[in-house]
């Protein structure tokens, strides 16, 4: 039973994420008074990749190749920890944050080791770039991470939403409401998108996440796109579950997770319009100016961690 | 001091020179190599810029290789042109570089297109002409036969050096020749430290399409469909510099109505460039209110040019003499209007865009170049006038009907991507301020007038303002009514070596945004 629902949620993710994509897409082309590609043409492209040949530099090691199966692997399996269905999630033995968090720190890791493989001047600008950008995004997120531990008296995800779920509305407490810009802002900034930096330039110089993929062509493009698409829907997950606790049941039928199911894609479609919005409503920043960004998501989460120990949240 | 007693004082000081020629604003005075140097240097102390240098063949008329090293001198509105003869079998002459920076391109071309040596250029390297190319090939020469060139010939040239970075933690960074987007061939070779830029060497013509010599011997007719293709963006401006060159040799004066037509078209040129650059700026700096905002009004502006002249790029209206065909009464007619709507909008988005803090904090003292630099090198247009260089060819050399309207040429100080699109903002403003009064002064009228029968191995130069800056053609022209030799200097071929001073000491990401703000084009170097 478990490991069907494993592989339900997983598939469920994995088709899912692209068209998440596309919702912002297709909501920042609307704002610019585009017509847009079509909802469902990150699938097509997806599928595009996975078809053509790969053509790969004579200067590889096997890691390049290794990289795309394990980023892959390893964001699905940091989403098999998250409630979707039900509040509890199907993994197993443990659905701990601080092992989500180092799950996709694993990809990136991988990633920026694959990008340098290459030994082309890209890969190696966007490699230094994302190392250094995510030396500050990691401390910013286990803060955050431990303000929502004080919060919830845990640290594992299922635990922290089946708390939150009871009572919704207590989000509205000033340090739930601080954990969640500060989660917002490392949210933009994990999954590579304007202030931080631009998921759709084609100007190698300026590209971050762009960077290290360049490289790469043909199905090893196809699953780091693809992996890079869930990893985002991931992350708004997280926001949806345990920022807004509305509408979801412990009740484990087939009607509670339909319900859950169906709040759970209102959420994270509001949240792919939100980001959208951000997106065509900022200017990317200077890249030495970063730092700064996810400095104030680090404070943000301070002050909320010293709320909750000086007046309880209250 | 006078423009007479100027020559005049060169022709006295320098006792081996002679007057050569004049035409209209132009003054020919030869001189011989030795005094080439101290000459040029009188011209510089006296303010005049170096605005074009042309190299010519003319062994077949005179037996001698030519120099024409064209000085302006902005208050007076005249050319001083240095001429030099080079007789073989010694083809050097002194190099001017080392007094005049923005000499340096124009030499090594000479040097690529013809085989003559400056001696004393600090970096006498090919330019235009790649290391691919056979050694001793020298397309403008006019016993140069391509036919022969096919055989045997292996590029001979060596390679390209790049300079060397040295010290610890620092790298090459290779870009282009190919990029990503469609953009024209052009290889950038930064040396970073970290994200920081310790230089950048621009390595361009990569596409020589041989143009000019495509030229030579053309019906001048057919010579301006040439010109015209020279560039897509500024296509009216080239035309009209080609056009004015040969009216002057014809000795011709074009109808008033001609004038302003041609006022009007290269302002419209001008909108649609500088519109549609702030809007690439704002790309740059993956700003999509502005990208999209600015792409929307170009359009705009380029669908008003299909419908004054049945050419979105403004081609094919031009004739030597005048103008092809009359704009449509209608459109015209409601073109003020239309104007002051554009001119609403366009104030609308300049001012969301320079009230967003972030993307001011872009823009500000990124890519500085500084007022000295930007002399040194003889940058024209928005780039020279962004660092505090007020200079604008509709003032000092008024051409169209640039004498009889009122603007004023926008000047900002700091140099930065800030003040070029600053600039580019303000004089969009001035373009609609002059297209109106163009037409208003516009009446019922001839709009061209024949040119005749062209006088052979005569000269003249043609000038206009593209978006870019002051695009420089001369022109010389030979029997029946054909080009002799046509040389194209556009904005972009002196300001390019302007970027990489103005990238050195920022960070590597903002290259793209610096670039964009001065907005070059490749094809103006691959004439």
């Amino acid at each position: 039973m478990n490991i069907l629902y494993m592989i339900l949620q997983g598939l469920f993710l994995l088709f899912l994420a692209p068209l998440i994509a596309g919702v912002v897409k297709k909501t920042k082309a609307l704002l610019q008074n585009r017509r847009g590609p079509h909802l469902f043409q990150v699938y097509r492209d997806i599928y595009k990749y996975m078809k053509k040949d790969a053509v790969m530099s004579e200067q590889t090691s096997w890691i390049f190749v290794f990289t795309p199966y394990l980023v892959f692997a390893s964001i699905l399996g940091a989403g098999l920890m998250l409630p979707v269905f039900h509040p509890v999630s199907p993994w197993p033995f443990s659905s701990d944050l601080i092992v989500f968090i180092y799950l996709l720190t694993m990809a990136r890791f991988f990633m920026a080791l694959a990008a340098l493989d290459t030994g082309s001047a890209f890969g190696g600008m966007g490699a230094s770039r994302e190392m250094a950008v995510s030396s500050v995004i990691e401390p910013a997120l286990v803060v955050t991470i431990a303000g929502l531990a004080f919060k919830a008296h845990t640290t594992d995800l299922s635990k922290m939403v089946s708390s939150f779920m009871v009572n919704p509305n207590g989000i509205f407490t000033p340090n739930l409401l601080l954990l969640l810009v500060a989660f917002y802002i490392i949210l933009i900034a994990e999954s590579g998108r304007i202030p931080v930096d631009n998921p759709d330039t084609h100007l190698e110089l300026t590209m971050i996440h762009e960077g290290m993929l360049l490289e790469y062509s043909g199905k090893y493009l196809g699953l780091m796109v693809w992996a890079s698409y869930l990893k985002q829907l991931l992350l708004y997950s997280i926001v949806a579950s345990v920022f807004l606790p509305w509408g979801i049941t412990s009740d484990p039928s087939l009607i509670g997770g339909i319900y859950n199911l169906f709040f759970y894609l209102v959420k994270v479609v509001f949240i792919g319009v939100l980001v959208a919005v951000t997106e065509t409503a900022f200017v990317k920043i200077r890249l030495f100016q970063i730092p700064e960004l996810l400095f104030s998501s680090l404070v943000l989460s301070f002050l909320s961690i010293l709320m909750e120990i000086t007046v309880g949240g209250r | 001091m006078s423009w007479h007693n100027f020559s005049q004082e060169i022709l006295d000081k320098f006792p081996g020179t002679s007057l050569f020629s004049r035409r209209g604003n132009e003054e020919y005075l030869l001189v011989p190599k030795t005094q080439l140097t101290e000459a040029a240097q009188l011209l510089t102390q006296s303010g005049a810029v170096l605005s074009t240098m042309i190299a010519t063949d003319e062994r077949p008329v005179y037996g001698v290789f030519r120099l024409y090293y064209v000085f302006s001198r902005d208050e007076e509105d005249r050319f001083i042109i240095l001429v030099v003869n080079i007789t073989e079998p010694d083809l050097t002459y002194p190099s001017l570089t080392p007094l005049i920076a923005a000499a340096h391109w124009y030499e090594r071309e000479a040097m690529d297109m013809l085989g003559l040596r400056p001696i004393g250029h600090p970096e006498p390297n090919r330019l235009v002409l790649h290391h691919e190319w056979p050694l001793g090939v020298r397309p403008l020469r006019k016993d140069f036969n391509p036919a022969l060139q096919e055989e045997g010939q292996k590029a001979g040239g060596g390679e390209h050096r790049f300079r060397e970075v040295e010290g610890e933690g620092r790298f090459y960074v290779p870009v282009g020749p190919i990029h990503a987007g469609i953009i024209e061939p052009g290889h950038f070779r930064f040396g970073t430290a970290g994200e920081n830029i310790v230089h950048l060497e621009a390595r361009l013509f990569y596409t020589h399409r041989g143009m000019e010599k495509q030229a030579e011997g053309l019906d001048f007719r057919q010579g301006l469909k040439l010109a015209e293709r020279i560039c897509g963006v500024c296509a009216y401006s080239h035309s009209v510099a080609y056009c004015e060159a040969l009216e002057k040799i014809a000795g011709i004066e074009i109808p008033v109505r001609a004038k302003l037509l041609r006022t009007i078209f290269l302002e419209m040129e001008r909108l649609y460039n500088h519109i549609g650059d702030v809007g690439n700026i704002c790309a740059g700096t993956g700003y999509a209110f502005g990208s999209s905002q600015g792409g929307r009004l170009k359009e705009a502006i380029m669908h008003h040019n299909q419908l004054l002249t049945g050419h979105r790029y403004l081609r094919g209206i031009n004739t030597p003499g005048g103008l092809k065909s009359e704009p449509p009464a209608s459109v015209l007619l409601e073109l003020p209007d239309w104007l002051d709507d554009l001119g609403k909008e366009f104030a609308q988005f300049t001012e969301v865009l320079l009230s967003n803090p972030i993307f001011l904090d872009r823009v500000n003292s990124t890519g500085i170049t500084s007022l000295e630099a930007v002399k040194e090198l003889g940058v024209v247009g928005p780039a020279a006038r962004a660092a505090g260089w007020s200079r604008d060819c509709r003032k000092i050399h008024p051409h169209a009907a640039y004498s009889q309207v009122d603007f004023s040429v926008p000047v900002y100080t700091t140099g930065d991507v800030a003040a070029r699109l600053k600039v580019r903002i303000d004089e969009a403003g001035q373009s609609i301020h002059i297209i109106k009064q163009c037409l208003e002064m516009l009446e019922p009228g001839e709009i061209a007038e024949p040119l005749g029968h062209l006088p052979p191995y005569q000269y003249a130069l043609g000038y206009a303002e593209s978006p870019r800056g002051e695009d420089m053609h001369w022109l010389m022209t030979g029997e029946n009514n054909t080009i002799y030799r046509y040389r194209v200097r556009s904005a972009s071929y002196t300001n390019w070596p302007v970027v990489p001073l103005a990238v050195r000491g920022n960070i590597v990401p903002d290259f793209p945004l610096i670039n964009k703000s001065f907005e070059l084009c490749y094809a103006c170097l691959d004439r």
